[in-house]
């Protein structure tokens, strides 16, 4: 078959034929890629949808190199990101790193973890000009984030009713970041929108895995930070900022002095030292939150260390419920 | 372990120039001292780069920048009255190198600190002199320290550290 219409005539007779647009086996003009274009990628067809939207503070920034799009054989929805070797300074608090996204990275850890639920699926192909193309599944269901925004209850009773669902939940997503690790591998972007809820059943599967940076002594710091401040994230149902806690609807003690060592190490209006204002925060579990504040004096080296400090916390949660 | 067996750990940063700059300064005219300048390579993380070609030009560049600054080290050593035959250079090549064949001693990568207390083991170095630049902590939390870590780990040996 020669162009688009040709493909979406036998695949999809429905499609208008005004909207064909061509068919494309070099990928490279990612811009110039719009609704209607048939991508070849060994020997399977895909129609572009649309470009992907990154969402935040209610804006919708387009990513013109993810392509939403139906491959025409199956009729799945199917993510394909297209190279886009992009260099970027990333902010970190008052700390700049410079990031780099590598198609070549995400290939290898979707090869590494095919079959694994903690992580979002698909497989890469290079296209007729050589460009790593990666095909992802979609993952069906929301953003950690968005869930736990959306939940209801006052954060006493989100704390001991649902809290250690969620961070047994939470654990195992830590452990699908450590096989990483174990593999020579990081997530290289650890953050609320990248952790999603699978629809059905309930697992937390990790996304988007292309960000690398260069590496110093500590290759896996930077997950380890990042899964610190999404375990803020959690237990406090939020952030707790300098912003927030002074507000009328803040649901914590408002009134109590905090330190600069109550901040974490690089967002310095982020509170870590949650239990001054959730005070039936466990000791145990605050003292996990305080290695990432910038009054610690260690951090955690692995994975592992973190989750052998978390792992009693949730327990103590559970029996502290009970007692309650 | 020999103390008069110096093994001086550098990368082609200032804070390596200061380090080998001190120990010239130190064992200036004096004799006795055997001192090894070592680095170990890091090549640049292949995932940065879109082909082969590119990763390799840059690890090129890396190389020939590290060679330079080890020449350099080695004349600021000899400059200051040491014999040409008692500095010696040694560069530990990364075990998937861009530029630099396998060799039987090569670096994965996994931690430079560990690499350089093993040679420093291996070759009987009494002393080992490492330079620190200043890091904040949540650059040595986030990123680790090569010296930070060299400190910690050492056993056996003096550390030099110099800032």
């Amino acid at each position: 078959m020669s162009n688009a219409y040709e493909i979406l005539s036998r695949y999809d007779p429905e499609f208008p034929r005004k909207r064909a647009g061509r068919l494309l086996t070099d990928t490279t003009e990612f811009m110039n890629i719009q609704y209607g274009d048939v991508i070849e990628l060994d020997g399977t067809y895909f129609l572009v949808l649309r470009d992907e939207k990154e969402r935040s503070f209610g804006v919708e920034d387009p990513k013109y190199w993810v392509k939403r799009c139906r491959e025409l054989h199956t009729g799945e929805r199917k993510i394909l990101k297209l190279v886009f070797y992009e260099k970027f300074p990333v902010s970190l608090g008052s700390m700049e790193i410079e990031c780099f996204r590598s198609p070549r990275k995400e290939a290898r850890i979707l090869d590494l973890v095919r079959g694994d639920g903690r992580f979002m699926q698909g497989y890469s192909r290079d296209d007729a000009a050589g460009n790593n193309v990666r095909v992802l599944d979609v993952v069906q269901g929301e953003l950690l984030s968005l869930a736990i925004d959306r939940l209801e209850a006052d954060h006493k009773t989100y704390f001991f009713e649902l809290l250690p669902d969620i961070l047994d939940k939470f654990a195992e997503a830590c452990r699908a970041i450590g096989f990483l690790h174990r593999h020579g591998e990081n997530h290289g972007d650890i953050r609320r929108d990248h952790l999603w809820i699978e629809q059905g059943t309930g697992n937390y599967v990790w996304i988007d895995f292309d960000y690398t940076y260069e590496f110093r002594e500590s290759p896996f710091g930077l997950d380890i930070f990042g899964l610190g401040n999404l375990l803020l994230f959690l237990v406090g149902k939020k952030f707790c900022t300098t912003f927030n806690i002074p507000r009328p609807g803040f649901d914590g003690l408002a009134d109590v002095p905090l330190e600069p060592g109550d901040f974490t190490l690089l967002f310095r209006n982020r509170l870590a030292n949650l239990r001054k204002v959730y005070p039936y925060v466990p000791r145990t579990l605050n003292n996990v939150l305080m290695h990432f504040s910038s009054a610690s004096e260690v951090f955690y080296p692995s994975v592992d260390e973190l989750l052998e400090e978390l792992l009693p916390c949730i327990d103590e949660i559970r029996r502290r419920r009970i007692n309650t | 372990m020999d103390a008069k067996k110096i093994l001086i750990a550098v990368d082609a940063s200032e804070n390596a120039a200061r380090a080998v700059g001190y120990v010239a300064d130190l064992l200036a005219g004096s004799s006795g001292f055997a001192v090894t300048i070592l680095y170990i390579e890091r090549p640049p993380n292949r995932d940065l780069f879109a082909d082969e070609a590119s990763w390799i030009e840059a690890g090129q560049a890396q190389e020939l920048r590290i060679r330079t600054f080890l020449q350099q080290a080695k004349t600021t050593l000899t400059g200051r009255g040491l014999a040409p035959q008692s500095v010696t250079i040694a560069y530990v090549p990364h075990c998937q190198s861009p530029v630099n064949d396998a060799a039987a001693e090569c670096s994965l990568g996994t931690s430079i600190a560990r690499d350089i207390l093993q040679f420093q083991q291996r070759g009987d170095f009494g002393t080992l002199v490492i330079g620190r630049r200043g890091v904040s902590r949540a650059e040595e939390f986030l990123f680790g320290s090569v010296t930070t870590k060299v400190t910690h780990l050492a056993k056996d040996c003096t550390v030099w550290v110099v800032q």
